[in-house]
């Protein structure tokens, strides 16, 4: 059906409440800002209509509240899901009802679905990279923490390859149950094995517990100042570090986007925040990554006149556009972006970029293309500051 | 506790998918791109280069039969993974006799390609590894014929007792850095061939 003159149902299924809340309603930001900015602009021949659910971070909303997207809105795409498992419950009804997904953020990969697009990053553009900044640093004896949880499970098993093929050993290795904060042991364990650096793979409030305690120790024995022993992490973006505040100083992040991103195409961006909410104080890579996905995406209904899946997905994939974050493009063979990833640290102004390879990363979900057993190559990061 | 696993490479690695042409091939060589797996597609019989060059093979359960395969029934050498239609018991049984060391369910969407080869590479290498041990248990098995016979020449040649002459025998095979089934099919064939020794 031709969309001239309509108005195009998108499905939008964030938690902007329950235990990740705070990642949850980064999302749903950057979706209703994209929607807003569209319409508003008057450059397409149709109108975005967000049909917003809130599965209130239980899994067991999410495949219930997709079915009601597309059943009462006959939405053909949703802009949703922060965890995997939100994830995996909602793709038997993207396969029964041809509807497409646009997931906005960083997971652990080995999943390439034809009916999802992935525009965070995987693991060949997260740890990897941020283990190839590391090591040579710090050292390769890392700890790793995470929630008992795929995220921290996997991406912990793929640091522990990178660190053994450059010849170090993992210190310790420890999983704390979704939203607990009872990290003492753990901290303990760390002071007397002194390991190189801390993987983070924690989630929500157990990770800003573990950092809080973390600065505690580095108070205590200044071996473990975050100069010396950072705590490195996949998923601390700029609301989270908010909360923390000095605790997380120093500490350090890769991520395709910080909000302190110096790009003629962030700079525009942010533009855009301020002139349509005002009221925003953080911006992160949940935000830019949930706000690109809604452009891609009404690019591909304008270009097709459709809605169809498979018709928007061939008219978007392979080809390179502005994102925030830069130039970006769905790689056609397992629709992941192609993301550049930075390397950033913690300080009372938000993440400083500490190094920028300035090179597109394309997706590898499968490690397929990476040898994570050999020893890492040498380092080509460039140190802007 | 064991070391988790490492991530599975198949990068360069050469897939034969023994299927007609269908939307099911399509999805599996899809997948198989997305690891670095090149793949060759044969329907109804695999060409020797084919089944020469392949490190893994998918075979078509519903249409198949075992005149298709140049190897020995069950004796696929390579890790082989069913491709499966009708759940029908007969055709199972043929899956399973075939020695399938893994299997995909039709049709194939977006997954299970990376999970079935995982899990058909270590089952045909755990099938490899116990064909090898079983052949050498049974060359063992076969050896100690000439075990008993050898210890009971040395008995004689030497008029010692039975613990005495195994011990000989131990000896010697130390000392010519052979097994001990090897050295008493040795003696044995010199006793054989009528040569006298004098054993110290």
């Amino acid at each position: 059906m031709a969309l001239r003159g309509r108005k195009v149902a998108i499905g939008v299924l964030f938690s902007a409440s329950g235990p990740y809340a705070a990642i949850g309603a980064e999302g749903l930001a950057g979706t209703i800002l994209a929607i807003d900015e569209i319409n508003a602009s008057g450059q397409h021949d149709f109108v975005l209509e967000a049909q917003v659910r809130d599965p209130q971070g239980a899994t067991e909303n999410y495949a219930a509240l997709a079915a009601d997207i597309v059943a009462t809105s006959g939405a053909r795409h949703i802009i949703g899901c922060t965890t995997s498992w939100s994830r995996k419950e909602v793709i038997p009804l993207l396969e029964k009802s041809n509807t497409m997904l646009w997931y906005p953020c960083p997971y652990e990969g080995f999943e390439a679905h034809e009916q999802v697009i992935y525009l965070g990053a995987c693991p060949n553009q997260h740890v990897l990279p941020l283990l190839e900044f590391a090591l040579p640093r710090f050292g390769a004896d890392g700890y790793l923490v995470g929630s008992n949880y795929i995220w921290g499970w996997e991406t912990s098993r793929i640091a522990r390859d990178a660190m053994e093929a450059a010849g170090g050993r993992v210190a310790g290795e420890r999983y704390v149950p979704l939203g607990d904060v009872d990290v003492d042991r753990i901290i303990e364990e760390i002071r007397l094995k002194r390991p190189s650096f801390i993987l983070n793979t924690l989630i929500g409030p157990s990770s800003y517990a573990f950092l809080k305690a973390y600065a505690e120790l580095g108070r205590a024995d200044s071996s473990f100042q975050a100069a010396l022993r950072p705590v490195l992490s996949c998923n601390f973006s700029e609301p989270e570090l908010a909360q923390v505040g000095a605790a997380a100083e120093g500490q350090i992040a890769v991520s395709p986007y910080f909000q302190n991103l110096a790009t003629e195409e962030n700079q525009q961006f942010l533009g855009v925040v301020a002139r349509l909410a005002p009221e925003t104080e953080h911006v992160s890579a949940f935000f830019a990554q949930a706000y690109a996905a809604v452009h891609l995406l009404a690019a591909g209904l304008s270009a097709t006149g459709t809605d169809d899946t498979k018709t928007v997905l061939g008219a978007v994939a392979g080809r390179a556009v502005s994102a925030p974050f830069g130039p970006m493009e769905i790689e056609r063979s397992n629709n992941h972006a192609v993301l550049t990833p930075r390397i950033a640290r913690a300080t009372s102004a938000g993440f400083e970029i500490v190094a920028d390879q300035c090179v597109a990363i394309r997706p590898d979900p499968y490690l397929a293309h990476v040898a994570t057993r050999s020893a890492p190559h040498a380092s080509h990061l460039r140190v802007v500051k | 506790m064991t070391r988790p696993a490492y991530t599975p490479n198949f990068d360069g690695k050469k897939a034969l998918i023994l299927h007609r042409p269908h939307p099911v091939v399509d999805a599996i060589t899809r997948q198989l791109a997305q690891l670095g797996i090149f793949c060759d597609t044969c329907w109804p019989t695999i060409s020797a280069s084919a089944a020469g060059s392949a490190d893994l093979i998918f075979f078509d359960v519903d249409l198949g039969h075992d005149e298709q395969f140049p190897w020995e029934h069950g004796q696929a050498p390579l890790p082989a993974i069913a491709l499966i239609g009708s759940e029908a018991p007969g055709r199972l049984a043929w899956a399973i006799s075939l020695g399938a060391d893994a299997h995909l369910l039709k049709p194939v969407g977006s997954g299970g390609v990376f999970t079935a080869l995982v899990i058909a590479s270590e089952s045909f290498a755990r099938r490899a590894a116990m064909h090898s041990e079983l052949d050498a248990l049974r060359a063992r098995l076969e050896q100690r014929e000439a075990i008993a016979e050898a210890t009971a020449c040395l008995m004689l040649q030497g008029n010692m007792p039975a613990e005495a002459a195994y011990a000989q025998l131990r000896r010697e095979a130390m000392t010519a850095r052979l097994t001990i089934e090897a050295m008493a099919e040795q003696i044995v064939d010199e006793l054989r061939a009528g040569h006298v020794h004098h054993r110290s």
